[in-house]
């Protein structure tokens, strides 16, 4: 539709757009620091683990193959670096899915302003272009901050594990060319989510700069992004039962499981506008029946893509970790079954089992961060840019006690559901991960997942913590000033 | 495009244009077959109580809003027929806005707000053009104040600024919505005067949509519309008339 405008715009060079004088004019507008700080830390974040994934395996298996023949130094290396891998992917999956909901949260605030740029002459796929260029130089940004103190530290610590002896002493190569991997794969995340989270820039119409009343909060879901959805759901789903089966005979199949859920997360992540308000409808009445109470379980359905943006952040988070939780529960289960068979083997892989489970905590602790990071932004953004609305409350007669109260008891029942949500489908997964990786070791078959209730409670504990959190600080802020000038606000 | 070998005297028009809302018997008729012909180099005002269709024959004449049935064309230019992008590039190069609400970028400087149309069509400002610019900016009193942000100058100030965007590219037509709705009477008065002069001095085509009769009493010509349809058409007419008018207009319903 709009292929006349790109060649319209790619006839003006560059240096001719710059001499207007104000470079970027469209571009300056929406580049605010505070919008794109979580894009910033999380690819920083991002780049942090990939960059400290290279040089730990490099040195791992330096460190392994001084012991071995040296033809076996590829193979280890190879393995460890797959492994690494899988781990990074999920990272930067979490990465992409923080930048792409924090870019689709700046543009909901911002509808107007884009709305003007529409009537006055901006095309939305140039506006989709340059916001996509700003996640790039934000990712780029964020993945040095993040890779530097990475690599220094490396220089610093490795040469100390070898001086007291944990390391043995043969040359390392901290400064690996894989180190540009992460880097890359991070800024061209940050690139692609930015362009994929601003896709509702086109779904912007300059009337809208025109008219007072906001837009239609209760648009459906597109067609196409229903069909995609259904698509990635689908083929995710017969993916990872695909993985669980294949698993049973080989130890891949827990690699396609992982194509699988990746797949079939996305589709959820798609489909949570419709999925997410459908829930919070069915708990609306969890919160008590005062005005504050009813008006946040209104609110919380009234706006199903500011609800849903802020619960899939937690949905993210809470199902990478309670996947975890339920796969290495139920691979310990497992493994005591084989014990309780083979005595002769228990003895060592106690030890094993208790260092597999204390990194690969630690590897998925990192993307639920990542996830933690795009939660706390999420709710803070939402709560500012409802300043108006909340002033409109305070000048009816709300007082801002009952104000922080509605807005924490939307948090919390998006908080309780989303939690909720995740554990269901961190259940599924982990044991589908757990099935497909040792299903053809065991030789059992099918087992039942083990559910570990304890680190669920600590989750669902920490999940209603930071939300809670999360938004109290900008909801007193947001409600200090006059309400007349908050109401204005615009 | 130009569009002065067939339709010299029309700037925009509308054919039998209905547009309503909603389906069924919950629908709404804002405008109910209008025809409405807005000639080159002239003031239009277009009038109406609240509820009149007025805002939705403005949004329409410009293309922001599709008709449900009927024609629009500006210049010769069906404008019912483009898509997006063409409508993109027509609002850019061709027309030119000025709203109630100033509607400034806030974190744009006042001289950035107003070459905004030509940054955003990838087009070079050429020299007759930033002197234009800069004569139109100090004609207005501006001159002093363009490195200022919105948020930096008085609402009759960021209203000059609306105004002077809209002039700089030199557009077929510019829509203004309730230009003088957020200011003072007296700062109301000055955009008016403005206005009249950029059609009388430059021959600018303006089309104002306003409630205000004092407001349409600085037009060439007065057209009002009432439930969705135009019930007068006049020419320059003072402000106390036009009032008698809408009085009329109001006791009639």
């Amino acid at each position: 539709m709009s292929r006349l405008d790109t060649a319209d715009n790619r006839a003006s060079s560059p240096a001719e757009y710059r001499s207007t004088g104000a470079r970027g004019g469209a571009g300056k507008s929406r580049m605010r620091l505070r919008d794109y700080r979580a894009s910033m830390i999380v690819a920083a974040l991002s780049a942090a683990f990939g960059v400290a994934l290279v040089i730990g395996t490099g040195v791992l298996s330096s460190a392994i193959s001084a012991h071995q023949l040296a033809g076996e130094h590829d193979s280890v290396r190879i393995t460890v670096l797959i492994v690494s891998a899988v781990f990074f992917a999920i990272a930067v999956y979490v990465s992409a899915v923080v930048t792409a909901n924090t870019v689709a949260t700046v543009i909901a605030g911002r509808v107007r302003e884009i709305a003007l740029y529409r009537l006055i002459g901006a095309d939305s796929s140039r506006l989709r272009r340059g916001i996509a260029r700003e996640g790039l130089v934000c990712a780029a940004l964020g993945a040095v901050f993040g890779t530097v103190p990475v690599v220094i530290a490396g220089l610093i610590i490795v040469p100390m594990l070898v001086d007291s002896r944990v390391l043995p002493d043969i040359p390392y190569q901290v400064l690996d060319p894989l180190l540009k991997a992460p880097l890359m794969i991070t800024v061209a995340m940050g690139y692609l989510a930015s362009w994929v989270g601003s896709q509702r820039v086109s779904q912007v119409t300059p009337i809208q700069a025109l008219t007072v009343a906001a837009a239609d909060p209760t648009r459906p879901v597109a067609r196409g992004r229903r069909v995609g959805a259904t698509v990635l759901l689908i083929g995710g789903l017969l993916a990872l039962l695909g993985g669980v089966v294949l698993g049973l005979v080989s130890p891949l199949g827990v690699l396609v499981g992982l194509v699988g859920g990746v797949l079939s997360f996305s589709g959820i992540v798609m489909f949570a506008p419709v999925l997410m308000p459908a829930l919070l409808r069915l708990t609306g009445g969890w919160m008590g029946r005062s005005p504050a109470s009813r008006i946040a379980a209104a609110n919380a359905v009234r706006y199903p893509e500011r609800s849903a943006r802020s619960m899939v952040g937690i949905v993210i988070g809470v199902t990478l970790v309670s996947m975890f939780a339920v796969a290495s529960s139920s691979y310990v289960q497992m493994m005591i079954g084989i014990a309780d068979e083979q005595p002769e083997y228990a003895e060592g892989m106690n030890q094993i089992l208790t260092m597999t489970l204390a990194i690969f905590s630690g590897l998925f602790g990192f993307s639920a961060l990542i996830a933690a990071v795009g939660l706390v932004n999420n709710l803070a953004l939402g709560v500012i840019q409802r300043a108006p609305e909340l002033g409109l409350l305070r000048t009816l007669g709300f007082t801002t006690g009952q104000i922080r109260r509605m807005i924490v008891a939307e948090s919390a029942q998006m908080t309780l559901v989303s939690v909720g949500f995740g554990l269901v489908l961190g259940t599924f997964y982990g044991w589908c991960g757990a099935q497909a990786t040792l299903g053809a070791q065991l030789g059992h078959g099918l087992v039942t997942p083990a559910i570990p209730w304890g680190v669920f409670g600590i989750i669902l504990a920490l999940a209603i913590l930071v939300a809670i959190g999360a938004s109290l600080a900008p909801s007193r802020r947001a409600t200090r000033g006059s309400a007349v000038a908050a109401l204005a606000a615009d | 495009m130009t569009t002065s070998s067939s339709s010299p005297v029309l700037a925009a028009r509308l054919d039998a244009v209905t547009k309503s809302f909603g389906v069924g018997s919950g629908a709404v008729v804002a405008l109910d077959s209008v025809t409405l012909n807005i000639e080159r180099g002239r003031f239009t005002a277009i009038m109406g109580p609240s509820g009149s269709g007025k805002s939705t024959l403005m949004h329409i004449a410009a293309g922001l809003d599709s008709p449900t049935s009927g024609r629009v064309w500006l210049g010769d230019t069906e404008i019912g027929a483009l898509d997006d992008a063409a409508l993109t590039r027509v609002r850019r190069d061709r027309m030119g806005f000025v709203f109630q609400s100033f509607n400034l970028v806030p974190t744009l400087t006042a001289w950035e707000n107003i070459v905004l149309p030509f940054e955003l069509g990838g087009r070079r400002i050429d020299d007759s053009q930033r002197a234009w610019i800069t004569d139109l900016c100090h004609s207005l009193g501006l001159g002093d104040r363009l490195n200022h942000r919105p948020h930096q100058l008085s609402g009759g100030q960021q209203q000059r600024v609306a105004i002077i965007r809209a002039l700089a590219t030199r557009p077929e037509i510019i829509f203004a919505d309730e230009p003088t709705g957020a200011l003072d009477s007296r700062t109301g008065r000055e955009v008016l005067t403005l206005l009249a002069d950029a059609c009388a001095r430059f021959g600018q085509t303006i089309a104002m949509v306003t409630h205000d009769p004092i407001a349409a009493s600085y037009a060439n010509r007065i057209v009002v519309l009432a439930d969705g349809s135009l019930r007068h058409d006049i020419g320059q007419t003072s402000a106390a008339e036009v009032s008698a008018l809408m009085l009329s207009l109001e006791e009639a319903a």
